[in-house]
């Protein structure tokens, strides 16, 4: 048997480990755009904030393609997979016995996400990055010193994330948002409020609904002109607008594309022996109970290890995806998960309990008798459990009540 | 091999597991000089209160394949083999409480432990006091529990205990056991907390 996985991010690493579990022998390729050793996407920013240095971020061991027998391709890129002939290509021109396409029996998709890009006049100027990559935020390190000034753009997880990073370097950091608060597609408008709260009391400058439309600066960047008409100055700018799936090489004529790869319950594209996973895959959303692209990292480890079973032959089915995140912001825990802004429908019950001064907050979100989703600002010990709920969809038979306060634990749940 | 075994319907919320717990965790080994010690010890099997006040020694199950191990950023979460147990790579967790997410049970905790750079709040959890096991000792709950809610034993032996329990039952006219007026099975302390906490 042969695999190829596109990607070495940890949807692609998860699938090969768990192919190796159950099939010692067949070869393994993983083509990958990025040469370090594999690491921990989510924890740049703990580079960036200073928390951590680079070489905390590597997950497994750098032997890790020869352990376990792995043919390593780093560093190219796949530009095309030719179905009938089941090959994939990379941009390189073949040459001394190096060659540019790889033959499959079974191939993973897991290609991840990129960061989603704006239009701006002066993008090229320097000091404006995206961050997706170790590759970015070494490239930030080297140009933080001097600045004072940071703009962000967007207040998504990575647009949140970068801010709270400089912020803890000591910039002064101004973060141009959509919505009145910032993390709006993960929580609801009372906890965003008191995210908001916190970064606000730790002197971050929030402005809503202003777009850049011009950067400008002599070789580097000095000034973003915004479309409200009004000028900030900046050292640095981040680039946080959210990510779209990298999947651009993908021939849509026979695989299935909506806004990511679309996959079975086995994690298997429309086209047979093809598999995708993490970022790049959509699937159904158990809360939402609809096509959708979960793009973190539980997900992605999760349908790694279940796609890397099923291409080497051991059935097992994925019940679908769940939206969820836990940030540590200062002196403020949050948690969410599922459905936090459900629809106006009566199927739908909302609870919630609030204590501004203990920073206390917490709403369930009910679909009849069953929990959909949740938000949590402080005490999220116990966040596990009722994100066990929402994701084994169990019927909830103790009152809603119980599992507002604050030292609800598993022994609720249980009947004797 | 031997694990620690809940018996939920046993325990009467006394918490002596908690205390035996947090003293097996410090650098004395010792509860008089333990609570002295910074960071305080603290314990990794916490008595949840039930919905009737029951108490619920409720500890680390060790699962595999584990929730908290896949979902871990940093790879600090691994497996030892040889105790089956689930343990922390203090040095590597960063607080990020993706564990505490991904655990149905909700038996991590975040604080600053011995094992632990100083100063730092790391995820923790039980242990199986695998530190113990390898002296010939038993984990330090088992040990302190008087009620026999938390037994140390292979899983086939408490399988076929449960099932002599069945058997026994279903022969023997069971009656609901009547307690004293005024007896309470929740420790006062912990109702104290409960309604502390409880805002
Ligand atoms: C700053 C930041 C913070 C984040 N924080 C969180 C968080 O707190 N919680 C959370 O759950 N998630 C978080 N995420 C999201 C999380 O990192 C992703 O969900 C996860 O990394 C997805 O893994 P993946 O393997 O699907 O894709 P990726 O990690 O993106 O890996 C895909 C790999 O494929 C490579 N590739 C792409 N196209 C090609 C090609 N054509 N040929 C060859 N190789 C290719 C890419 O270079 C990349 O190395 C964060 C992301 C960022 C950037």
């Amino acid at each position: 048997m042969k695999y190829v996985i596109i990607g070495n991010g940890i949807a692609g690493i998860q699938a090969a480990e768990s192919i190796r579990q159950i099939d010692s022998r067949g070869g393994i390729t993983i083509i990958g755009d990025e040469t370090f050793t594999p690491y921990c996407r989510p924890m740049i920013s703990l580079v960036l904030e200073g928390a951590i240095p680079t070489e905390k971020l590597a997950i497994r061991g750098a032997d890790f393609y020869e352990k376990l027998n792995i043919e390593p391709v780093l560093g190219k890129r796949v530009t095309h997979i030719d179905v009938d002939a089941r090959q994939v290509i990379i941009d390189d021109t073949p040459k001394g016995g190096k060659k540019n396409h790889f033959s499959y029996d079974k191939l993973l998709i897991a290609t991840g996400a990129d960061a989603r890009p704006i239009k701006a006049e002066g993008l090229s100027l320097g000091n404006i990055f995206y961050m997706r990559g170790q590759a970015h935020v070494c490239d930030m390190l080297e140009s933080l010193s001097g600045g004072k000034k940071a703009l962000v753009l967007g207040g998504g997880l990575v647009g949140f994330k970068a801010a709270y990073g400089l912020m803890k370097r000591g910039f002064e950091v101004t973060m141009l948002i959509k919505s009145g608060y910032p993390l709006s597609m993960q929580i609801d408008e009372a906890g965003g409020k008191l995210v908001l709260k916190e970064l606000v009391r730790h002197g971050l400058k929030v402005m809503v609904g202003a777009e850049v439309k011009a950067f400008e600066g002599n070789g580097r960047v000095r000034e973003a002109y915004l479309s409200d008409g009004s000028v900030l100055q900046c050292d640095i700018v981040i680039i946080g607008k959210g990510v779209l799936p990298s999947l651009s090489f993908v021939p849509r004529d026979q695989v299935r594309v909506d806004l990511g790869i679309v996959v079975d319950q086995h994690l298997e594209t429309s086209s047979s022996g093809i598999f995708a996973a993490g970022d790049v895959a959509e699937y159904v959303d158990i809360a939402r109970k609809t096509p959708w692209v979960n793009a973190i990292w539980p997900e992605a480890v999760n349908q790694g290890r279940l796609a890397g079973m099923n291409m080497a032959g051991r059935k097992v089915a994925y019940k679908g995806s769940l939206s969820r995140n836990v940030i540590r912001i200062f002196d403020v825990d949050v948690m969410t998960c599922g459905v936090v802004e459900p629809p106006d429908d009566p199927g739908y019950q909302v609870i919630s309990k609030i204590d501004p001064h203990k920073n206390f907050y917490r709403k369930l979100v009910f679909r009849n008798d069953v929990l959909v989703g949740l938000v949590m600002v402080n005490d999220i010990d116990q966040g596990g459990l009722l994100v066990s709920l929402i994701q084994s969809e169990t019927p909830i038979k103790i009152s809603g009540e119980t599992m507002l306060k604050p030292n609800f634990n598993y022994k609720q749940l249980l009947k004797f | 091999m031997k694990k620690v075994v809940v018996h939920p319907e046993r325990c009467v919320g006394c918490m002596q597991c908690m205390v035996a717990c947090a003293t097996a965790h410090s650098r004395s080994g010792n509860l008089f000089s333990a609570i002295c010690e910074v960071p305080l010890p603290k314990p990794r099997v916490h008595v949840g209160v039930g919905l009737y006040g029951e108490g619920f020694p409720n500890r680390c199950r060790h699962c595999d394949p584990a929730p908290c191990m896949l979902a871990c950023l940093p790879g600090a979460i691994y497996r030892n083999a040889e105790f089956e147990t689930v343990m922390i790579d203090s040095d590597k967790c960063i607080n990020c409480a993706s564990c505490a997410m991904a655990c149905p049970f909700g038996v991590i905790r975040y604080h600053e432990d011995m094992h632990a750079p100083p100063k730092q709040v790391v995820a923790v959890k039980c242990d199986n006091c695998i530190d113990r096991q390898a002296k010939g000792l038993v984990p330090a709950c088992v040990e302190a529990c008087k009620s026999s809610a938390l037994t140390f034993e292979t899983t086939s032996d408490a399988l076929k205990r449960k099932t002599n329990e069945v058997a026994r039952s279903v022969s023997i006219e069971t009656g609901k056991i009547v307690v004293a007026p005024g007896f309470n099975l929740l420790n006062a302390a912990k109702k104290a907390q409960i309604n502390l906490k409880a805002m």
